[in-house]
């Protein structure tokens, strides 16, 4: 299952496996939703380099940015949220109550295949509880989530931290 | 005693890994093989040799190895052999994919058996199954655009069950860009090299957000046939060129052309850069990778923007209002007006209203106004969802024309007939066949006609260094600007009733308008600055419009154009244009140009000409 497979992944590397909060602000657990994106908007000059500034990444941090492994939802060692605009898909996707971010949440939180379009329809109904506020960060709909999924017979049993 | 046992102990207990000695008929037999030369990025040099793109002194064990594939491979041999200790630093597991190849072309049975953590740990974690080339379409709003990019996706063995490719891995090839240069020296430097080139390796979900929402780009996703192995040895091959330097040209040594290379890893025999010696314009290389047969199956995906024009394009004039109301203020939800709609007509504008916020918000700082209201849009969104956006795929973009054209044309200017011989190294313009192309974007790059008037009297017409339009149509939620720029040499009317080639900057200004399904008005405030030698002023500047009717018929497209430049020096110049061009096939074109000049130097020109445009790489 994925959320394993990642878990122990970063647990080898990780020198702060036993932190128990999800880390500092670059974890990515204090973004919040409609958090600005990152990167440039084209000009029309900028195209001729198609490139990146700062770093060139090449993947998987090693774990030694001091953020928490313990969850299911990292990705590249950070969370899943952090990625450009993850939290805004996730939350327009529910709204609607389908979508490709929807979906892989579900798939990131280790919800069985056939689970998955019950998945969708409990958390687009309980969308009101998973995104609270418009200020709400990734920390707290990831425990909103369990939450919601806690209270569900046929869910509950994903409702477990990694 | 002991110091005899302990030596012997030495003798026994020492690695009896040595690297075999090879003849000089296989090293260069195996060093001139595709595969070898493909993994060294090699290319023949100019006087005989070889030369590889990589500029980086890390990628080679040999001490001249960028320039001898033979030297490169026996050293690599060797390097395969240091003693396991080394770790993750040790050949092995610096260079895997070269390891993979040497081992079975050479049979290497006995090599020590370095622990390669670091790479286990990434590879495992890409969990590399199939790929994807990925093509993001050209922007209209941003004609440099229109070359496009592309960069691969790697998926993983679950992405195909789980139906998300959101966890899937991006790799770019693109220039790094180090300090903050300021735009034009970025895109001159980016041109001719002043960056090196390098891989990166991100969650492909950063770059479907950098395209779809920061640069309102479609995109589009060619999902390859590769098989999990040949994935595979093309991911080692990317660790293999990890932090490492190439050099980065825009036109030629850019992100497709490094692309292709990876592809020639992954599947040997394929030849695919072979086909681009000069440049290696993104869409051409899309076109070369789906002739290869590589391709199984293509998927598209709109940009934020078109989506949001799709959902409102349903909409009448009053709902768009609503929608610019809702979106200024979500207290217009509990509107009485609004709430007297039918039920699917309020989901309808609540969804075009959420995306114009967001989009209105793109590539911005978060906005806690900005953000509320969205979020308020989002709850609404949520009682009383929209129907899922079906949009209508467009034309294919390697279906387009061909990028580079020749030309061949005949006409008469006032009573003197002429031929005219043209080449355009690249693009498209207004009038260009169509399929595939946004309708009202203009990028051409290097273009030379010649005209051999009757009489054998050769000149040159034009020379076009760049010439750029982009006529995009406000609507009612949006409203960009159209703009153009151009420079180059050109042909206009000198004091003795003649044409004097004259150097020239312009540009312009202004807004564009749909007036129909596929006609555009547009009209725009121009600069021009020339050195005319009729002219007293070594530089002339003028002032002026440019207008006119942008046409998608039966046949082709036609233009219907008037434009002003009035000079401070008291010359006005003025004309008046009919193009229309038929599309006979994919790559090409006839177009009969009619064209009325005035001005203050000579007396009305007429010139007619019927051309033969034959788009071919």
């Amino acid at each position: 299952m994925k959320r394993i497979l990642l878990g122990t992944l970063f647990t080898v590397a990780s020198l702060n496996a036993m932190a128990d909060a999800p880390g500092g602000p670059n974890c990515g657990w204090g973004n919040m939703l409609f958090e600005g994106q990152r990167g440039t908007p084209a000009h029309f000059l900028a195209s001729t380099t198609n490139g990146t500034s700062g770093n060139a990444t090449f993947g998987m941090t090693s774990g030694t940015n001091g953020c928490s492994t313990k969850s299911a939802l990292t990705y590249g060692g950070k969370s899943w949220f952090a990625m450009n605009g993850m939290m805004n898909e996730l939350s327009e996707d529910m709204a609607m109550g389908q979508g490709e971010a929807l979906t892989t949440y579900a798939v990131v939180l280790g919800v069985a295949p056939e689970d998955r379009a019950h998945f969708a329809s409990v958390t687009h109904d309980h969308f009101n509880q998973i995104f609270s506020s418009a200020d709400v960060n990734a920390e707290t709909v990831h425990s909103n989530t369990l939450a919601v999924l806690k209270n569900d017979p046929r869910l509950a049993k994903y409702a477990t931290e990694a | 005693m002991l110091k005899r046992l302990a030596s012997l102990a030495l003798l026994f207990c020492a690695p009896v890994h040595a690297a075999p000695m090879l003849d000089q008929g296989r090293l260069q037999q195996l060093a001139s093989t595709p595969y070898w030369i493909a993994l060294g990025h090699y290319e023949t040099g100019k006087l005989g040799g070889w030369r590889s793109y990589v500029d980086d002194d890390a990628f080679f064990l040999a001490h001249d190895g960028a320039h001898h594939p033979d030297r490169e491979l026996k050293a690599t041999v060797q390097a395969l052999y240091a003693p396991a200790s080394l770790g993750d630093k040790h050949a092995q597991c610096v260079f895997p994919a070269r390891t993979r190849w040497l081992k079975e072309q050479l049979g290497l049975q006995d090599l020590p058996q370095p622990q390669c953590q670091e790479f286990k740990t990434w590879y495992q974690s890409i969990d590399p199954h199939s790929a994807a080339l990925i093509f993001p379409a050209a922007y209209l709003n941003s004609p440099s655009s229109m070359f496009g990019h592309t960069l691969l996706r790697i998926d993983q063995s679950t992405t195909r069950s789980d139906d998300t490719t959101l966890l899937s891995y991006a790799i770019n090839f693109g220039a790094y860009i180090e300090g903050s240069d300021n735009s034009i020296l970025y895109a001159w430097k980016g041109l001719a090299g002043g960056y090196p080139g390098l891989f990166a390796l991100m969650p492909y979900q950063e770059k479907l957000s950098e395209y779809r929402s920061l640069e309102n780009r479609d995109l589009w996703e060619y999902q390859l046939d590769l098989t999990p192995e040949e994935t595979g040895r093309m991911v080692e091959h990317v660790w293999e060129l990890k932090q490492i330097q190439f050099d980065y040209f825009f036109f030629d040594e850019n992100c497709s052309y490094r692309l292709l290379e990876l592809l020639q890893v992954a599947r040997p025999g394929l030849d695919l850069t072979s086909q681009f010696p000069l440049t290696a314009i993104p869409t051409d290389t899309v076109k070369a990778v789906k002739q290869s047969g590589l391709v199984a199956s293509e998927l598209y995906r709109p940009s934020r923007e078109r989506e949001l024009l799709a959902r409102a394009a349903p909409l009448d004039h009053d709902e768009k209002r609503q929608v610019l109301a809702v979106s200024a203020d979500t207290a217009q939800l509990q509107n009485p007006a609004f709430k007297a709609l039918p039920r699917e007509r309020q989901a309808l504008i609540q969804d075009a209203a959420y995306r114009l916020e967001r989009y209105r918000a793109n590539g911005q700082e978060r906005d806690p106004g900005q953000a509320k209201r969205s979020f308020e849009l989002l709850r609404a969104i949520n009682s009383n969802p929209p129907p899922p956006l079906a949009i209508e795929r467009p034309g294919l973009p390697e279906d387009g024309h061909d990028s580079r054209t020749w030309q061949l044309g005949v006409g008469t200017r006032e009573d003197r007939a002429y031929a005219e011989y043209g080449l355009r190294m690249a693009y498209h313009d207004l009038n260009d066949n169509a399929y595939g192309f946004p309708l009202g974007a203009q990028i051409e790059i290097l273009q030379l006609k010649v005209r051999q008037y009757e009489g054998n009297d050769w000149q040159v017409q034009r020379l076009d260094l760049a010439t750029i339009r982009s006529l995009t149509p406000r609507n009612e939620l949006l409203k960009p600007w159209s703009w153009q720029v151009a420079g180059g040499l050109e042909r206009v009317p000198g004091k003795h009733d003649d044409e004097v080639l004259v150097s020239h900057v312009n540009g312009g200004a202004g807004g564009t308008w749909q007036l129909g399904d596929d006609l555009l008005g547009f009209a725009l405030g121009t600069v021009r600055v020339e050195h005319h030698n009729d002219f007293a002023q070594f530089i002339a500047p003028a002032a002026g419009f440019n207008g006119g009717l942008l046409w998608r018929n039966g046949l082709g497209n036609m233009t219907l154009e008037a434009k002003g430049d009035y000079f401070t020096n008291g010359e006005v110049r003025r004309s008046v244009s009919l193009n229309q061009q038929w599309e006979i096939s994919q790559n090409l074109g006839l177009r009969l140009s009619a064209s009325r000049q005035f001005s203050h130097l000579s007396t009305a020109q007429n010139e007619v000409m019927l051309e033969v445009k034959w788009y071919h790489y």
